[in-house]
């Protein structure tokens, strides 16, 4: 084991095939690629082909969290999980999920940075880790359960330290739209199925190690302090979403919607949020509701407390009680969750009678959380009800299905937007029950090849926010402009990057923002007013850039990269400035590798220019301009007849778009003409084997 | 504004501790209100001031001018504040609340058409957004949705208000923007976008 702090300085592999499970030392193997998603990409391109299925014995499923798991550093609690995406269309491509909650920590303190697992159990079993110890059990008592009771069974037997993270049926049944899920909320989606086609019911963990800091215990302290001093509310809105006597800006749309007054309604006793000033680090928890973010009023009654991952005083995953739904359709009164996961059930619905914020959309929230986070259902960023919805409502589903099988929902439910329809729903996904149930579990990409349906079609629908692939937008050019556009196209499944939109959404005006932006991305045309876009703009191209990076290194790092970067920040004092450095602060105090910003961005780049290479290699084409980074219809049409950069108008200009492109494709060293990394590109990057693995295919361009 | 003769035919050595006194009373009640998130008006400084008795007259007379006491408080203090308005002049203390949120609080004393329009009109200039009726009902606004809709109706109808447009959105919600400000198309966009849209991309 090197000097380095920050890691835990082992990789577990283990084999199910064979049985067999052995180490790896971190340092060795992967240092230059962090951990997470770094680690993800490096053993996907080392060891899993060109051609590879999903479900195959020889596909790996990475588990990978970096060196900032499991210490003190804010905002530390998420596993990137890796492995060929079942939902990618139209063929499996390398891509990640992450998931938040208890598991990277304990991993951590269990000795490992990843688990890599490969092969396929001959029955099914479930993977304890206790430290160095690492056994596989049979699984077959708890296969057939849903992840609740596969959890409080495995948890049973490893103890209340443990954590689980398991599949449901879902997964079990090989239905691509499914999940992983830890500490009873924290998924990751895609995956499920993965690891059921592994006979992989369920990992737990417990460890009783400990993350060794390599700097100066008061340095770390200090640090600590300083980069919760910069937090703002949830995704790091950074102004209070109504007037605050210490505010000097508000913002309606902000998730910082603490306010004097505002109170968990059902906690034990009352707590009343505040104000939540900024100096106030020890109330940061207070700051966002998630739930009455998007639920109000209503939800604010309804909530016990807020929850989250280990380490992270945001708590974005929110505790309800709602004592009704446990008469009225027999589940939990409690549930918690957060974003898509929170409003699963119900986003199915086109309305409600007491409408969008009343207490049948809040149960339609608690049933469909009591059955998506236990059957394992996934929602691919909310376009499995978007597609459901757009289904159901143009006569696409009486159409496919026979008469029996339609007739054996309750439409009228439905329609009225009554949540007892989801149980006639969920669970037919989750088993794969007829065609219905069937093909909305393929993810969209396969669910439009197998009805006939045209892809291109679903791509100029604006109000499905379908993107490409099978998957959605994740905060695009609609609200992004051309660096949204540019975000959106680097990756095989929706792009779940918040770098960009943290910054534009995070409640500061305009001017500021520009400000800021001209300090980090070196100009202010790098933002624009949402509505009032303007012409591509070389800064434009380094703000994708950069966003990219962070993403990739926050999935390395195990920080959240749905709470940061932290760039801008509630202080006024200082001008609202964050601070761009915090990452490489932490990674240098925590490891004692002494890169600074510069240089671990270096590292961010070549993590991405690994994913691009894995792309490319599985696509079998080095022309991603051409057949991988397309653009849905969508983004350049608008209800009004006004012609782009007009305000009010949300879409982009074709040849501006591809101005675009050259200048993002530019400052990454990309060929402009294929989208394509240059040669010099990987070698700058210390990738000459990549580079040289596939030119050897033709699949670099030219010199 | 004089004060009333509490204290008179006072002497040199005694003016100047109750002057001292007179400035850290009213420091302190600033600073009091501010932390309660309101302000204070300098007519009802002086009225607490007589109440407890702590305003006097000179030999000849003469008292100090309230006005002027709270002139110097502002000038020599690190965080008391003035404001001016339509009414009496307002203070606090900056420790406690922003100019911003203190700005608010004076436009509530000016009467709520004036409050929603110049909310309104500042939402539209500053950040380039409509803003949503609920707003009106969260502190320190604290008015009933039914009232402002009440007063949306009478501001309709009295001149001065032709720039505050409210429009709905697809989801019923209800937006209010000025047109001095925001361009229609652009402020229909961004309370769709704000309302419906953002919920689509959580």
């Amino acid at each position: 084991m090197s000097g380095y702090g920050g890691w835990a300085g082992k990789v577990l592999r283990v084999d199910l095939s064979t049985g067999r499970s052995w180490t790896e030392d971190t340092i060795e193997q992967y240092k230059a690629y962090l951990g997470g998603t770094g680690i993800g990409y490096k053993v996907m391109w080392d060891e899993v082909p060109a051609g590879t299925k999903p479900y195959d014995p020889e596909n790996r499923i990475i588990f990978a969290v970096g060196p900032l798991a499991g210490t003190g550093a804010p905002c530390n609690g998420r596993t990137a999980i890796t492995t060929l995406w079942p939902t990618c269309w139209p063929i499996p491509l390398v891509a990640s999920g992450h998931m938040g909650g208890q598991f990277a920590a304990k991993l951590k303190y269990a000795g490992y940075d990843a688990i890599v697992i490969q092969g396929k159990a001959a029955r099914p079993v479930w993977l304890m880790i206790v430290d160095q110890k690492v056994e596989i059990h049979d699984a077959r008592r708890i296969w057939g359960q849903g992840i609740r009771g596969a959890t409080a069974a495995i948890s049973e037997i490893m103890g209340p330290d443990a954590v689980v993270a398991a599949i449901g049926q879902a997964g079990e049944n090989l239905v691509p739209m499914s999940v992983v899920m830890n500490a009873v909320s924290h998924s990751a989606g895609g995956i499920g199925s993965v690891m059921g086609s592994k006979n992989l019911k369920a990992i737990g963990v417990r460890g009783t190690g400990s993350i060794r800091i390599a700097g100066k215990k008061e340095d770390w302290e200090k640090l600590i302090k300083y980069h919760l001093s910069l937090l703002g509310g949830n995704n790091q809105h950074v102004v209070p979403n109504s007037p605050q006597p210490w505010a000097e800006f508000y913002d309606p749309t902000t998730r910082w919607n603490a306010s004097r007054g505002k109170r968990w309604g059902a906690a034990g006793h009352l707590v009343d949020t505040g104000t939540c000033a900024p100096r106030e680090t020890n109330r940061i928890a207070y700051r966002s509701n998630m739930a009455a973010f998007f639920l109000g009023d209503n939800a604010w009654k309804h909530t016990v407390r807020g929850s989250g991952c280990t380490s992270c005083p945001i708590r974005c995953h929110t505790m309800l009680k709602v004592p009704a739904v446990a008469a009225k359709y027999g589940i939990p009164a409690v549930g918690q969750n957060t974003c898509v996961g929170f409003l699963f059930g119900r986003s199915f619905f086109k309305e409600f009678t007491d409408g969008p914020k009343g207490m049948t959309a809040l149960e339609a929230c608690m049933v469909g959380m009591h059955l998506a986070d236990d059957l394992g259902v996934w929602c691919n960023y909310g376009q499995l009800q978007r597609d459901f919805i757009k289904l159901y409502y143009s006569g696409v589903i009486e159409k496919k299905l026979g008469t029996r099988e339609f007739k054996s929902y309750s439409w009228s439910k439905y329609e009225k937007g009554d949540p007892t329809f989801l149980f006639e729903l969920l669970p037919r996904i989750a088993m794969k029950e007829g065609e219905l149930g069937t093909v909305l579990g393929l993810g969209t990409g396969y669910m439009l090849e197998r009805w006939g349906l045209s892809e291109t079609e679903w791509g100029k629908d604006k109000d499905l926010a379908y993107w490409k692939m099978g998957h959605p937008k994740h905060h695009a050019s609609e609200e992004a402009g051309q660096c949204g556009l540019l975000i959106n196209l680097m990756y095989n499944r929706d792009s779940q990057c918040h770098s960009h939109t943290n910054f534009l959404r995070n409640g500061l005006p305009l001017p500021l923002q520009k400000k800021l932006a001209a300090e980090i991305w070196e100009a202010p045309e790098a933002v624009d007013g949402l509505g009032d876009y303007k012409p591509m703009h070389r800064s434009k191209a380094r703000m994708a850039k950069w966003s990219l990076l962070r993403k990739e290194l926050h999935d390395s790092l195990s920080l959240c990269n749905w709470m940061g970067p932290w760039v801008a920040s509630p202080i006024r004092e200082r001008g609202y400035r964050g601070d761009d450095s915090i990452e490489s602060m932490l990674y240098k105090l925590a490891t004692g590798d002494n890169k600074d910003r510069e240089e671990l961005d270096k590292v961010g780049e070549r993590i991405l220019l690994l994913h691009r290479a894995l792309t490319i290699r599985g696509m079998g084409t080095k022309e991603m301009r051409l057949h991988h980074d397309k653009i849905p219809e969508w983004v350049f049409t608008d209800k009004s007849d006004k012609p782009p950069f007009t305000k009010g108008a949300t879409h982009l200009d074709r040849n501006d778009v591809q101005v675009a492109l050259d200048m993002f494709y530019e400052e990454l060293g990309w060929d402009k003409a294929t989208g394509a990394p240059t040669h010099g590109t990987y070698r700058k990057f210390g990738m000459d084997s990549v580079s040289a693995a596939l030119s050897k295919r033709n699949l670099e361009p030219p010199a | 504004m004089k004060a009333p003769a509490i204290m008179e035919r006072a002497g040199k050595e005694d003016r100047t501790g109750l002057r001292d006194a007179v400035a850290a009373r009213v420091s302190a009640v600033i600073r009091e209100r501010s932390a309660a998130a309101e302000l204070i008006s300098e007519a009802e400084i002086l009225s607490l001031l007589n109440d407890e008795h702590l305003m006097f007259l000179d030999a000849d007379g003469t008292g100090e001018d309230i006005t002027v006491i709270l002139a110097r408080l502002v000038q020599e203090s690190e965080d008391l504040q003035k404001l001016s308005g339509a009414g009496s002049p307002c203070h606090y203390s900056s420790y406690y609340m922003t100019e911003a949120y203190a700005q608010i609080l004076l436009r509530k004393r000016e009467g709520p058409l004036q409050l929603i329009a110049e909310t309104v009109r500042q939402n539209a200039c500053a950040y380039q957004r409509p803003v949503p009726l609920d707003i009106f009902t969260l502190p320190p606004f604290n008015l009933a949705y039914d009232k402002v809709l009440e007063y949306l109706a009478l501001m309709a109808q009295t001149t001065g208000y032709d720039d505050i447009v409210m429009t709905s959105t697809s989801a019923s919600g209800i937006y209010l923007y000025s047109t001095s400000h925001l361009e229609t198309e652009h402020a229909l966009m961004l309370a769709e976008w704000l309302d419906v849209g953002q919920a689509v991309n959580p």
